[in-house]
């Protein structure tokens, strides 16, 4: 316990371990914090109540037993009015409690500190929002740093500049800063501070006491932390927040009142600005992050499909992943889908390891196939293919920037074919990574320097923001500018990573020309908070030198791939669970932090452990994961699971990629792409970049290659997707292709059935069931009389239909 | 080198007494953390807009050259002038060039701001900004932020169902896309040339070998097969699907989007009018469009705008004759019609040229300031506004941003352009953000 006299002269008699003590005895009412100690006028606090888990902060009633000394309001926010000792009673149905309350002298001439105690309300009020004042160019000639993270300018702003008519000391309330802010003069922000609150006090006060700057001996904030952090929650149910913030000379104040609240998931629980978080009917997880001048915490809200279960009937657990995938099933009273059948699986694993659909020899081939580890087979025969390094490097490939922009057409074939062989050898993950950050040489020989070239007018930032989250799964572009809205990182950061990049060399020849690792700085960017070039340092680490002979990414990647290193295998990991899975344990997959934590962290952790342990085999995890009862569960949800949308209950189905779906029709058609310069057997997933004219691929979406981020890829429908697929040439001229399908069935004179079961091996990778057969068969016999074009009207429904369309 | 944001230069963004009137936290543009997370739901269950305006945006690709058509220096020394003489208007003390007579005898229906300005002179990285309101820090092929058309496809839709809410004319247009927004807000394109012969929309016919009736047939067909059930995916999609292809039929089946594309419908002299060439039968299918619900046209016809060499027989030869019939018979159309109040034409590209001419009677990029005309959408006619200093090289008054251009436009559609939507990075971005509107056109 600390009441010692510091910076704001509060002392908090709460004992922080009260954080992590969660009340343990069943329907005993508990409090949080169980005595409060204040001492400064402007200090408060807000007390949780619970009951069982759960919270009753808003219907419990609070009295004071010296109404002069303390008083509380209705939502158990305690605020000091005297010096003294009291009680606060706490009742809730039959039981009271008793919280014994301190304030000692408070000191009304107690000089406010400027940053930490008015910037956070600048923060908290929206005034430095991105929106607002905080924005480069300010808002109507005032300008703030954006979400306060630059105290002196932003103390400069008020004070100083517009002529200093923001600020009157001598009649406070008519400064135009509270006049603006309480909505008194035109202000396009409106009324953001209303008068007489605590916060318009603070400031008044502060600016009768001649506005002055922050102390130099002035306490810094440490960090912020959250009571409670998790909670199981039903429907309906409410959960107040307290955040406490801990400063360097280890004081601590509740900041509940001054912090901003966001949830990443409202109709699971939202927060209101009191920090009251409330469970609004959709079952699942929510975050609540609570946000504090570059600070942050997490509230985790559980709220269960139902009750918790003992154990999963039916599910056998093939390896680790089931099990850690179930534990959470139990946990959440989530029951999984069943199994699906063998042709959903050979379409689903072949459409996500090679990119393409099975074709009706294949999908034979394993219904006839009576072993019992077939799947465990057909994984590994189609990780053997050529389809599987080309659907890869693909992937890679987009986002990796592969692009033939700048004169780059051969060293994009290079690039892709320099991925391609990395991963039909199964290289480790880390080779694959060393050879783009550490690119050197002439494209012929380091294909890979690509990456750097279309980068080329953006260079050091473009790489390093992509370094951060292809490989690290951290988005920094913010901080490039600014700190980072909700995470620790700041322009400190950002900068040491980037000046791993300063030493690039290159040279003035050739598209794309020689990379090399100069022996002094080649980048003219500064580092705006020193003025110097950026200087390496490790993320979240020390400072990094290296002689000139020594190339600086080498350095970063060895830093990466250290057993330590908190970022890069989980990454990878995560990416490729989202591959398979639908969804990234952290979703979005490269955006990791810890405002967006894993919905499952121990299968994140154990999925990077094992890959780690097996030296970033590639193989061996894909393998892991799509030979797992998880990954081959059944996509219909049922009534245990309907609400799942997080913890992969049942398999998420997507919509095929544009370039797999392009690939599926000319597949099921039995017709050709016919790209520019490629060979005729050439399919969309082969393409090098994105620079091959294709009205097909172009309606898809086909990534433009102009982010590092997976999420570049929609999935969004578009009137023109379905006008080409249900409604154009270009798909007609394939489903009767003279050489196509049709015209093959047709020629082998193959009976109706017989056409019909090759249909849907061929689009749905599975036999009709037999009302599809009869009603198909039907049509065919009805139209007897022009029956190719009845096959044909057959393969437009196929290939129109949302099946088909989706990996499911 | 011009602060377009700093102190050296003020541009549009001053004190605005309108933003104070308009109440709550989205209008006025203070979000909040929380504001702004909420901001993406209302967004999608609200929409924008509910009025029917709509916009043609008619984009000249390469940068066209201000100081030879809105903006001439005839007291400039002769390596700037040029050779192009100024006509009077039929509004009184405004003078364009003379290879724009017939805008010049309509002049009380254009307005044309002379300040426009930017800083970045690439085609690339300009034109998104000019197009999106945002510069980009890279050169790419496709946006990094939404065009302004899938903007209002996002936030306003289609001014009647059953028809696109944004097209580009005649074919796609590189930098018009949608961005962090989702495909569903890209343009539709007919993807053909309009003074063609044989223009057709694509897709939108029937193939050659499918009769209305077998097209019948087919749905009656997907419609027993197309049985998966529409919850196995999380994120909508298939219902996302379902809603295209009914809104896919309908505009096959119904004839109202084949109509309004029925560019052979027109009476061939009004045809003639707009000029027979992509440029002007673009113009006219525009107005064909808007009149059926349409809400946000783009039309990148003609092109050759960017004219380093030989500027002079270029501009005069060429590109302002079809430039200044297509668009003045778009105006008067449009003003026949009574839909001046409706239709917002913007004429604009990615930067002006420079004042100065180089060794061979060209005109390089210049950002410094370009002429951005406007018409109708409700907004006062009749007007210059802005001037540039004596070469024509930045403003003099009245410096006019991306945003403060694209602004207006937002404004006479009825679009908040200060609401965020979440890019690809969870930052939220503000449809513009910077600039107000040009208060001598609102």
């Amino acid at each position: 316990m600390r009441a010692s006299q510091n910076w704001l002269g509060i002392g908090i008699a709460a004992c922080l371990c009260g954080l992590s003590a969660l009340p343990l005895s069943a329907a005993e009412l508990q409090i949080f914090p169980t005595q409060v100690e204040l001492s400064d006028a402007h200090a408060r606090r807000q007390l949780v109540v619970s009951l069982d888990q759960s919270d009753v902060t808003r219907q419990a009633t609070y009295t004071s037993t010296n109404p002069q000394v303390v008083k509380v309001d209705s939502r158990g926010f305690v605020t000091p009015l005297a010096a003294g000792s009291a009680e606060i009673l706490v009742r809730f149905q039959s039981q009271e409690l008793r919280v014994p309350t301190r304030i000692a002298a408070l000191d009304d001439k107690r000089q406010i500190d400027f940053s930490n105690e008015i910037e956070p309300l600048l923060s908290r009020f929206g005034c430095n929002a991105g929106g607002c004042h905080g924005k480069a160019s300010g808002q109507n000639g005032f300008k703030l740093s954006l979400f306060g993270f630059d105290t002196d300018f932003d103390y400069q702003a008020l004070v100083q500049e517009g002529r200093g008519r923001r600020i009157s000391q001598t009649a406070s309330d008519r400064s135009l800063l509270l006049r603006k802010a309480a909505g008194q003069a035109p202000h396009g922000g409106g009324r953001r501070i209303e008068p007489g609150t605590e916060a318009y006090h603070l400031i008044q006060r502060w600016i009768e006491q001649g506005s002055p700057r922050s102390a130099a001996t002035a306490a810094r904030l440490v960090n912020i932390k959250m009571f409670p952090t998790e909670r199981l929650m039903r429907t309906g149910a409410e959960q107040q927040l307290a955040v406490l913030a801990t400063y360097s000379d280890d004081t601590v104040r509740d900041i509940t009142a001054e912090t901003q609240f966001a949830s990443n998931l409202d109709p699971v629980a939202a927060v209101s600005e009191q920090g009251l978080v409330q469970c609004n009917g959709q079952t699942g997880e929510a975050t609540v992050m609570a946000r504090y001048m570059g600070q942050v915490a997490v509230f985790r809200a559980l709220v269960p499909h139902g009750a918790p279960l003992a154990e999963i009937a039916g599910f056998a657990p093939k390896n680790y992943i089931d099990g850690l995938v179930a534990a959470k099933w139990k946990k959440l009273g989530l029951q999984p889908s069943a199994v699906c059948d063998d042709p959903t699986f050979l379409r689903r694993v072949t459409v996500d390891l090679c990119g393409r659909l099975p074709t009706p020899e294949e999908v034979r081939a394993f219904l006839a196939d009576t072993s019992t580890d077939k799947r465990d087979k057909a994984v590994d025969r189609l990780l053997a293919t050529a389809d599987y390094p080309a659907y890869f490097a693909m992937r890679w490939g987009t986002i990796l920037r592969n692009s033939n922009l700048a004169g780059s057409t051969q060293a994009s074939y290079a690039f892709q074919n320099w991925i391609k062989d990395l991963i039909a050898r199964n290289r480790p993950y880390d080779e694959l990574v060393r050879g783009v950050i550490a690119a050197a040489g002439e494209w012929q020989d380091a294909p890979a320097i690509n990456w750097y070239w279309q980068s080329r007018d953006d260079q050091l930032h473009q790489v390093t923001a992509d370094t951060a989250q292809v490989f690290l799964g951290i988005r920094m572009q913010c901080a490039r500018c600014h700190h980072h809205p909700y995470e620790k990182w700041g322009q400190e950061d950002y900068y040491g990573l980037a000046g791993f990049f300063t030493r690039l060399g290159r040279k003035s020849f050739g598209e794309p020309p020689p990379y090399f690792s100069a022996p002094r700085v080649t980048l003219g960017d500064r580092n705006p908070l020193t003025g110097q070039s950026p200087e390496p340092k490790y993320l979240g680490g020390d400072k990094a030198t290296f002689t000139p002979e020594q190339d600086p990414r080498h350095g970063l990647v060895d830093w990466m791939v250290r057993p330590d290193n908190p970022y890069f295998t989980k990454v990878m990991v995560n990416r490729l669970w989202g591959h398979f899975l639908g969804r990234g344990l952290v979703d979005q997959i490269d955006d990791m932090r810890e405002t967006n934590p894993p919905s499952n962290p121990e299968l994140l952790d154990a999925l990077a452990k094992d890959f780690r342990d097996h030296k970033f085999d590639m193989q061996h995890v894909i393998r892991e994961i799509v030979t797992s009862r998880t990954y081959q569960l059944d996509s219909q949800p049922t009534d245990g699971n309907k609400y799942d949308q997080q913890n992969y209950a049942r398999f998420y189905g997507r919509r095929l990629v544009a370039e797999v779906f392009h690939d599926a029709v000319t597949q099921a058609t039995g017709s050709k792409a016919r790209f520019d310069n490629m060979a005729s057997s050439a399919r969309a997933i082969d393409l090098p970049h994105e620079g091959f004219g294709s009205y097909f691929l172009d309606t898809f979406d086909r990534p433009r290659r102009v982010t590092g981020c997976e999420c570049e890829r929609s999935s969004n429908a578009t009137l023109g997707q379905v006008l080409l697929l249900a409604n154009s040439d270009e798909i007609e001229n394939r489903i009767s292709d003279g050489n196509g399908r049709i015209a093959a069935l047709v020629k082998d004179k193959k009976t109706d059935t017989e056409c019909i079961e090759e249909l849907y091996l061929a689009t749905l990778g599975r036999l009709p069931a037999p009302a599809e057969m009869t009603k198909t068969a039907s049509y065919l016999t009805k139209f007897s009389g022009e029956r190719q074009q009845a096959l044909e009207d057959v393969l437009w429904s196929l290939l129109n239909s949302k099946e088909f369309m989706f990996n499911h | 080198m011009l602060d377009l944001f700093g102190s050296t230069v003020r541009t549009c963004d001053g004190v605005s007494r309108r933003n104070f009137l308009r109440v709550g936290a989205l209008a006025a543009g203070g979000l909040t953390l929380a504001d702004q997370l909420r901001l993406d739901a209302a967004a999608a269950e609200t929409g924008g807009s509910t009025s029917k305006k709509a916009v043609i945006q008619v984009w000249l690709a390469g940068g066209p050259s201000h100081i030879d058509m809105y903006d001439l220096k005839p007291n400039a020394p002769a390596e700037f002038r040029g050779e192009f003489k100024e006509i009077d208007t039929n509004v009184s003390g405004i003078r364009i060039s003379e290879h724009l007579p017939l805008q010049a005898k309509i002049f009380d229906k254009l307005a044309v701001v002379r300040s426009g300005t930017h800083t970045n002179a690439g085609h690339g990285m300009g034109s998104q900004w000019m197009l999106t309101g945002y510069q980009p820090t890279i050169e790419v092929n496709d946006n990094i932020y939404p065009a302004c058309g899938s903007v209002v496809s996002r936030t306003k839709g289609a001014n009647v169902a059953g028809m696109p809410a944004y097209v580009t004319l005649p074919r796609r247009l590189g930098l018009g896309n949608a961005a962090y927004l989702g495909a569903s807000y890209n343009p539709f394109t007919p993807d053909d040339d309009p003074n063609q012969e044989g223009f057709k929309v694509r897709n939108l016919k029937l193939p050659g070998r499918v009769t209305e009736e077998r097209l019948d047939r087919r749905r009656g067909l997907l419609t027993d097969l197309d049985t998966i059930r529409r919850d196995v995916d999380t994120k909508g999609d298939l219902l996302g699907l379902d809603k295209f292809y009914r809104d896919a039929m309908e505009m096959i089946t119904n004839d109202r989007a084949v109509k309004a594309f029925n560019i052979q419908a027109e009476d061939p002299r009004l045809r003639d009018q707009y000029g027979r060439n992509d440029l002007g039968q673009s113009c006219l299918l525009a107005r064909r469009l808007v009149e059926s619900g349409v809400s946000y046209v783009t039309i990148q016809a003609g092109g050759g705008w960017d004219t380093h060499g030989d500027n002079f027989s270029q501009l005069k030869k060429n590109l302002l004759p079809k430039y200044d019939q297509a668009v003045a018979a778009l105006v008067q159309d449009l003003n026949d019609r009574g839909l001046q109040n409706d239709v917002l034409v913007m004429t604009f590209g990615e930067f002006g040229r420079t004042p100065r001419i180089n060794g061979g009677a060209g005109r390089d990029h210049w950002p410094g300031a370009m002429s951005v005309l406007y018409a109708g959408g409700g907004l006062r006619m009749g007007q210059m506004i802005g001037t540039t200093d004596a070469r024509a090289e930045y403003p003099a008054t009245k410096a006019a941003s991306p945003g403060c251009l694209l602004s207006t436009m937002y404004h006479t559609l009825g679009i908040d352009y200060n609401q965020s939507f979440y890019d690809q990075g969870r930052r939220p971005l503000q449809i513009l953000n910077e600039g107000r509107p040009i208060e001598e056109l609102i």
